[in-house]
């Protein structure tokens, strides 16, 4: 497949037109003391709507998004966001309603998050759900809390330590760091979690075990009532990362599998769009032992009235402004209302069938570790292109010659030149034999043309070391230092050659 | 069925056939059968017509601000967004990429990104910006887990009359153990927040000291260009607004280390309270203490400008537990938004919107300082677009009850509704003029206030 994407040399907003100082209106600053009048206006360009439209528009162009490129970034969960969903979104019966406007005016908005908490309940297994968490990571620090306040409520107060496995996501021990506890990893053996080294490591300090199954590696762990067991026996909460969630609905559950409490990525498994970076979107279900830590308020049902109830002694209070993203809570809601109990199933089915066929039909031409039935992604091993001189970074980048987006790289860290690949399931069986395809020509190139990639795009191989020294970090940075707009840097640092830093799943 | 799924059926059983598998339930034969799920117990499957019908039906239980006069904010504004920016945010490159980890294949939302850090380093007058957190009250409680790690102490300032979510919030982020939130007073008579408290305390055994700008009362205290003097190396945090900023001498320009704010009233909608877009910058030198993606400009091989995430080792994909912070996703799409907004209004936009939202709300606390029985503002201070409206002999929530039955939501009652705790100095609603607080609203809201407060006599028993 032969693509070009544009390459626009679009300037930034100051340079488009020399920026002017925004000046306050003479009434509005007669009113404030003199002392806190700003001084100097803060600079910023008078654009017409064309030059804004046309500025943002080029530089979209100049971005992969789902409805331009597959996007097999693992653990990302990289669906079609339905486009229905951006319509009712943007109704004003949602758009124009402020969350600190009278219950009783607000009904409607009540009614979608409590069956939305409900259906995520079912999905879950655990039926107690918040909906007040922001993203992923949120909901990790947010469970912590509760687990903090749940065991020292439970004579508890001095498990101090969370344990995971040593594939986990970043952020479960950045959030349990966070949350006040140490961490210890716990060695995956085959690329799942050692029961026994579990076992040895439990004991009367642990708070958690935070888990994801199926885990990084793609794998389903096996032995997770085992582990639900081990945990329990310890006192400790088990905590479900579902980051993966997308490989088993309708199949099992984290309250099936004998987690405590999950938190789910709506923006990943309930199809709400990623925006760039974000806004996520995030619920956190429980079940018994965690219910009555959730956050406040929580939606109660009255008859046929909804109410949102701050009545909860043990609640850990609020963990963000008003009640969560609302707005994507919506898309989660249609997602699950338009698929409903089989169409869902069949979204997990179709995940993981996408990504056991292209694991086969590329295990045949790069290493894969462990187990060879996987769930909804899977990992390939980049190493045997060592002795080329070739990198899985160059592969990644020379994919996006091809117009695909790169898959997760170097991550989980446990396979050497690792490449985590998530297909999930609005592909069609064409797009993954296109994939394929790209994948085999990728391999195939010479060193040289891997090195030199990506050619096709906006910009050639990014600078990332020359980045992290010179620190060039807003408009006015680059203005210091004369890097404007005309002026381009005569000395590039090759980062060609530089070593690759590990770019993250999630 | 919605066709979210590709094929019919029949590309499953090719894509089966190439594994030699008969069915695809024998994909999930390694889940054990004791942790099978039976059903889940949803309904069936919607069409899209179907579908829209019934979100529509539930949707239209809702009352939307239009339908009203609306004065609520406490941080959260009804304000109209030009169409051109809702235009920018439906290019799907923008909504539906990823976090941008190949900077080649996503020079788009890289750019947009650094021009959002630079307008939030221009407005706040701070140095350095990030990418976005997840919204003011969040920014509140990254900002003081950095203050924490720029400074010794065990103590955080906070002021008492701190909005009871963000309170709330604050101390859902206070590390558990050493570390203790302490609260400046404000005195009830003035509304005014005790400075010299701050002084005092300020360089005993603290890490920070954080103070609003304006305040949770809409004050703007003039007194907080001075403390910087007062508080010597501790670490100086400031909630702001981002349109005050239009107004006010930034808190760059008197010394604060982290300014953090909510970045909800530029471009995004109020959706019921979310998404919103959590603001914060700082300073150069405790750049490396910064949480969150952060995108700096660099070159490609062949010497062209290009962006890039950068710094990624202070973050939880690199150095895990001791990363500054957790927070992976972050709210990009609403960085967008707010920067599409400030772009689409420009900077004489931005100055006229403020100066006039400052107008109503003055026009409007004029008109109700007529109603007796109602103290409009409560205090003698310096507001912008929000103030304390205080309603005498009457429970404020039985005001805001009455006037929500006249077609007037006349502000929000910032109270923690959880039982036992403290209460407000004041007996009063807080009240936000918007765009559409014209002298005709302003009418409507005083005619009914009277309506409310001083009703007419019964008449009396033959």
């Amino acid at each position: 497949m032969s693509f070009r994407q544009a390459r626009w040399e679009e300037p930034l907003l100051w340079e488009v037109r020399e920026p002017k100082a925004g000046t306050p209106s003479s009434e509005a600053t007669a009113r404030l003391p003199e002392a806190v009048r700003r001084r100097k206006g803060f600079r910023w360009p008078e654009l017409s709507e064309l030059e804004v439209a046309r500025h943002f528009t080029r530089l979209s162009q100049m971005n992969f998004g789902i409805e331009t490129s597959f996007y097999p970034l693992g653990s990302c969960t990289m669906k079609y966001n339905p486009r229905v969903s951006e319509v009712l979104a943007r109704r004003p019966e949602i758009a124009d309603v402020h969350p600190y406007q009278p219950e009783g005016t607000a009904q409607g908005l009540l009614a979608m998050l409590w069956e939305l908490e409900q259906g995520l309940g079912r999905i879950t297994g655990l039926p107690n759900v918040s909906l007040q968490i922001a993203a992923g990571a949120h909901g990790e620090y947010v469970a912590l809390r509760m687990t903090a306040a749940y065991h020292r409520d439970h004579g508890g107060g001095a498990r101090d330590q969370v344990l995971l496995p040593d594939t986990a996501h970043g952020t479960n021990p950045a959030s349990a760091a966070m949350a006040g506890f140490t961490t210890r990893e716990i060695p995956s053996k085959n690329g799942c979690v050692d029961l026994a080294a579990l076992e040895a490591a439990l004991s009367e300090r642990t708070a958690a075990f935070m888990l994801t199954n199926p885990n990084t590696a793609g794998l389903f762990e096996e032995q997770i009532l085992e582990i639900a067991d081990r945990v329990h026996k310890a006192g400790a909460i088990l905590y479900y990362d579902g980051a993966n969630l997308n490989a088993v609905l309708g199949k099992t559950g984290p309250g099936k599998m004998g987690f405590d409490v999950a938190h789910l990525n709506l923006h990943k498994t309930f199809a709400t769009p990623h925006g760039g970076g974000g806004p996520g979107d995030g619920a956190l279900c429980v079940g018994e032992r965690l219910k009555d830590y959730l956050p406040v308020p929580r939606i109660v049902k009255n008859g046929r009235k909804f109410h949102l109830s701050y009545d909860f002694p043990r609640s850990i209070g609020k963990v963000k402004t008003a009640y969560g993203n609302v707005g994507l809570d919506l898309r989660a809601f249609v997602f699950m209302k338009a698929h409903g109990e089989e169409g869902l199933r069949r979204v997990s089915e179709r995940a993981v069938l996408n990504s056991n066929y292209l694991a086969h039909r590329l295990g045949k031409h790069l290493p894969r570790p462990f187990k060879p039935l996987v769930k909804h992604e899977f990992l390939l091993s980049g190493a045997p292109l060592r002795e080329r001189g070739v990198r899985t970074l160059d592969l990644a980048k020379r994919l996006l010659d091809e117009g695909v987006h790169a898959p997760t790289i170097y991550f989980p860290s446990l396979v050497e030149e690792s490449l985590m690949i998530e297909p999930p399931e609005t592909e069609s069986k064409r797009d993954l034999d296109q994939f394929f395809e790209a994948f085999l020509r990728a391999l195939q190139d010479s060193p040289e043309r891997l090195h030199a990639a990506p050619m096709n795009l906006a910009v050639r191989r990014v600078d990332e070391v020359k980045a992290a020294r010179d620190l060039l970090l807003s408009w006015r940075d680059l203005e210091r230092v004369g890097k404007l707009a005309g002026s381009p840097d005569p000395s590039p640092s090759v980062s060609g050659t530089a070593k690759p830093s590990p770019l993250p799943a999630k | 069925m919605v066709r979210w799924i590709p094929g019919d059926g029949e590309e499953e059983k090719a894509l089966l056939a190439e594994l030699g598998l008969s069915s695809i339930e024998e994909l999930f034969r390694d889940v054990p059968a004791a942790a099978r799920m039976s059903r889940m117990g949803l309904g069936a499957p919607l069409e899209e017509p179907a579908l829209v019908a019934a979100v529509d039906r539930i949707l239209s239980k809702n009352q939307t601000l239009g339908s009203f006069d609306a004065f609520l904010g406490c941080g959260l504004y009804d304000r109209y967004v030009p169409a051109v920016v809702d235009g920018i945010l439906q290019r799907s490159e923008f909504y539906t990429a990823y976090t941008p980890y190949q900077p080649e294949a996503s020079q788009g939302v890289l750019q947009t990104l650094f021009e959002f850090q630079s307008l939030w380093v221009e407005l706040t007058d701070m140095e350095v910006a990030n990418a976005s957190l997840y919204d003011g009250a969040t920014a509140l409680g990254e900002a003081m887990l950095m203050a924490r790690r720029l400074a010794p102490g065990h103590r955080f300032l906070v002021p008492s009359n701190l909005f009871w979510e963000r309170r709330s919030v604050l101390e859902n982020y206070t590390p558990p153990g050493d570390c203790q939130l302490v609260e400046v007073p404000v005195d009830s008579g003035t509304g005014r927040l005790d400075l010299e408290f701050i002084a005092r305390e300020a360089r005993n055994d603290c890490f920070g000291v954080l103070v609003e700008y304006p305040d949770s009362y809409g004050i703007v205290e003039e007194g907080l260009l001075d403390l910087r003097r007062a508080i010597g190396d501790t670490p100086l945090v400031v909630s702001t607004d981002p349109l005050a900023l239009t107004l006010l001498e930034p808190p760059g320009a008197w010394g604060a280390d982290i300014v953090v704010g909510e970045g909800q009233g530029f471009g995004i909608s109020p959706s019921f309270g979310g998404p919103l877009l959590g603001l914060i910058a700082s300073r150069h030198r405790s750049l490396r203490m910064l949480p969150g993606r952060i995108v700096g400009a660099t070159t490609d091989v062949e010497g062209r400008r290009a962006f890039t995430l950068t710094l990624q080792a202070r973050e939880q994909h690199i150095r895990r537990s001791r990363a500054t912070s957790n927070i992976c996703t972050n709210q990009t799409l609403m960085s967008l938004a707010f920067l599409a907004y400030a772009t689409a209004l420009g900077p004489k936009g931005l100055a006229r919107l403020a100066g006039d939202l400052t107008e109503k709300a003055h026009r409007l606390a004029s008109a109700l300082a007529r109603v007796p029985g109602l103290a409009a503002p409560l205090y003698d201070a310096p507001f912008l677009w929000e103030f304390v409206l205080g309603t005498g002999r009457w429970d404020p929530r039985e005001f805001l009850e009455a006037m929500e039955r006249r077609g007037v939501l006349a502000g929000v009652w910032p109270e923690d509704p959880r039982a036992g705790r403290p209460s407000l100095a004041y007996n009063g609603v807080l009240v936000a003029a918007g765009e559409r607080t014209d002298d005709e609203a302003i009418e409507r809201y005083r005619k009914a206030a009277e309506a409310v407060v001083n009703p007419a006599p019964p008449p009396e028993e033959p």
